[in-house]
């Protein structure tokens, strides 16, 4: 089991996924974000700035994370480098205009917290 | 010599008080008995318990017992036993040179007990049993005593040198059977250990083609510590391990299996190469058994061609590029691990190109008793550059690298030691590339590197060499997908290079199914996006897609 590695910036925990997500590891991929997605709350940050390559299977997987932390009132956000070939990927298939993207990650921490106070309201 | 009479079988051996030995016609009769072949056939608890029985019935004994010494404690263990059965369901542990059985074994030489008396007995069974007078005889194999067989009465006897004959022919019968079962039980627990050290295959890796030799000298009963290991990394590089645990047998065994689990794990949990050596240092040092043992670990990017190598006093890897001279690459730069605590290990990069070859192996293979290792060492380019030319001119048929390289060198000289041999070929990458794949997600990342090599190779520009890699990837996971269920499928992929356009073919023979996974529509999108003109073609025999990407700026 490959641990990816995790810090926490104001207690948002920030997970760096490895250089390659695809059909063989989008599974253990996910199942160690969800890990970060029980754990702590209402925020998540997903660095993709070191993975060079995401497949239809890791795209899916980042799709159905994305959802099923909305439907808990959580936040899933992404980073990926602006300019790159993933940033090119993920417009192509739409990421952008369903889940958050941030160049860098303390932009996605100043996102988070910004939005975390309002997230903290019972309805 | 108080009540206590001992004789001895020599000719100094008293004459026998009285016998109770059975007639002397009835003495080859118990001799057939107790050498009878048919023993053989039973397995050793029934045959040494049929044996015990015919000793007591040949000898008009009550009791009979078999006495295995254990080496490493010194002290002889019950192991069969008619008549004190008690002695091996308790166990009976004698220490060696002590009490009845534990002189037979020092000694090397038959005893005979006729009053069976407290300073003489150290195991309180045989006074318990009420036994009178005892006979003993060592077990020996090749002059090494591997046990005890004793036999006793309930009522006081004199043995005889015939009774002594007698038992001894039955002791070295047991002997021999005991022996037997000892080496074919090592042997079966070298070959599992053997079985489960090495890799049953070696990992099916894109653009790389791997062949290796593993060969115990002797008799194979003692298990080498020689290994060698493939494995994919998580940042998709390629992992290669050599090593050596000086000795052989059990222990040097698993010291092997410690190292070689220690390097998957350090590797796999992300340290460099320097790193994991120096951890596997501070193991091997840690666990104390006084091995050494010569490691060295290599880590190929398939797409950049960069090879980065740690030795820990391991003899140099042997790489022959296209072109070039072929040359000892990572030599150590270090000692051995377990020798010295807080070693440091320095990490050299090197390049291994397409259609290179990288040899490793152990010094079983350049090593000849009293000659300079460098001539091991010029053989083993010259066998291996033959071994090159021979693969180009037979194309990919025939032998493998590494039986190439094998039979080039044995052909002089016999083995003195065990051998390992890892040959990794780099595919060469012309215009055309061919791969064929397992249908497994895991050869995805080998397959996108490799792919990414070849188009650097062709001057393809990052953005484009992005876009064909993906789709085939995708294209790759959808074979994959056909294959689901079946056995040992496999898939090709075509690339071909022109001025004008890459064009990529990736067919399968499995099921075409409508997908349920709701990522599938978008494989197929992000193929149509990246690339110029996708086609997918199915009928019986599979699927073919068809990528082209048109390359040249003017189109």
């Amino acid at each position: 089991m490959i641990e990816l590695p995790v810090e926490h910036f104001d207690g948002i925990p920030v997970v760096r996924t490895p250089v390659d997500i695809d059909a063989a590891n989008a599974t253990r991929v996910r199942d160690e974000l969800s890990a970060h997605t029980s754990q702590h709350g209402f925020e998540l940050v997903v660095d993709l700035s070191e993975t060079r390559y995401l497949d239809s299977a890791g795209i899916d997987m980042i799709f159905r994370l994305s959802r099923r932390m909305r439907e808990r009132r959580a936040t899933l956000r992404l980073v990926i480098s602006p300019e790159s070939e993933l940033g090119r990927l993920a417009e192509i298939v739409g990421i952008p205009s369903a889940i958050p993207v941030h160049d860098d990650v303390a932009q996605a921490i100043d996102a988070a917290r910004r939005s975390r106070p309002s997230e903290r309201v019972d309805p | 010599m108080s009540e206590l009479q001992r004789l001895d079988t020599g000719p100094a051996g008293a004459p026998p008080a009285m016998s109770d030995a059975n007639p002397p016609e009835q003495r080859l009769e118990d001799l057939e008995r107790v050498t009878d072949s048919a023993l053989a056939y039973l397995s050793l608890d029934d045959m040494l318990a049929e044996l015990l029985d015919r000793v007591r019935s040949s000898l008009n004994a009550d009791t009979a017992a078999v006495l295995l010494l254990d080496e490493d404690r010194g002290v002889l263990v019950a192991r069969a036993a008619k008549g004190i059965e008690e002695e091996v369901r308790q166990g009976v542990q004698i220490p060696l040179g002590r009490g009845f059985a534990g002189r037979i074994a020092a000694e090397r030489r038959p005893i005979i007990l006729e009053r069976v008396s407290k300073p003489e007995i150290v195991n309180p069974i045989l006074e318990q049993t009420g036994i009178r007078s005892l006979l003993g005889v060592p077990l020996l194999v090749e002059g090494r005593v591997i046990g005890v067989l004793h036999a006793g009465t309930l009522v006081p006897r004199s043995f005889n040198e015939d009774d002594v004959r007698l038992l001894q022919l039955a002791a070295d019968r047991a002997a021999l059977a005991i022996d037997n079962a000892r080496l074919s039980e090592q042997r079966a627990v070298t070959q599992a250990m053997q079985r489960t050290l090495l890799p049953e295959a070696l990992p099916q890796v894109p653009g790389l083609r791997f062949s290796a030799k593993y060969l115990p000298a002797g008799s194979g009963v003692k298990i080498g510590g020689d290994w060698y290991d493939v494995f994919q990394l998580p940042d998709g590089r390629v992992a290669f391990v050599i090593g050596d645990v000086v000795g052989r047998g059990v222990v040097a065994a698993s010291v092997m299996a410690e190292i070689r689990t220690g390097v998957r794990a350090y590797l796999v949990e992300g340290h460099d190469l320097g790193a994991v050596m120096s951890l596997l240092n501070e193991l091997l040092v840690s666990i104390g058994r006084n091995r050494s043992a010569t490691v060295a670990i290599f880590a190929l990017d398939l797409e950049s061609e960069e090879l980065s190598a740690v030795s820990a006093g391991h003899l140099p890897a042997l790489l022959l590029a296209p072109g070039e001279k072929s040359r000892f690459v990572a030599g150590a730069q270090a000692p051995p691990l377990g020798v010295c605590p807080g070693q440091g290990y320095s990490v050299q990069e090197l390049r291994f190109p397409a259609g290179g070859v990288l040899l490793l192996y152990t010094d079983g293979l350049v090593e000849r008793r009293g000659e300079s290792i460098d001539l091991g060492l010029e053989r083993l380019a010259s066998a291996a550059n033959a071994a090159a030319a021979a693969a180009e001119a037979a194309g990919a048929n025939s032998l493998t690298f590494a039986d190439h390289v094998y039979a080039g060198l044995v052909q002089h000289v016999a083995l003195e030691d065990d051998v390992a041999l890892l040959a990794i070929e780099s595919v060469a990458l012309g215009s055309r590339l061919e791969l064929t794949l397992e249908a497994a997600p895991r050869v995805l990342v080998g397959l996108r590197r490799t792919l990414g090599r070849w188009l650097v190779r062709h001057g393809v520009r990052p953005q484009i060499r992005f876009d064909i890699t993906v789709a085939v990837s995708e294209a790759a996971a959808n074979a994959i997908e056909h294959a689901y269920g079946l056995r040992d499928a496999v898939f090709n992929v075509e690339c071909q290079y022109s001025e004008a356009e890459v064009r990529v073919t990736v067919r399968d023979t499995g099921r075409w199914r409508e997908s349920t996974r709701s990522d599938r529509g978008r494989g197929l999108m992000i193929m149509r996006e990246l690339m110029g003109a996708t086609e997918v073609r199915h009928d019986e025999s599979g699927t073919a897609v068809t990528l082209v990407k048109r390359i040249s700026e003017a189109s």
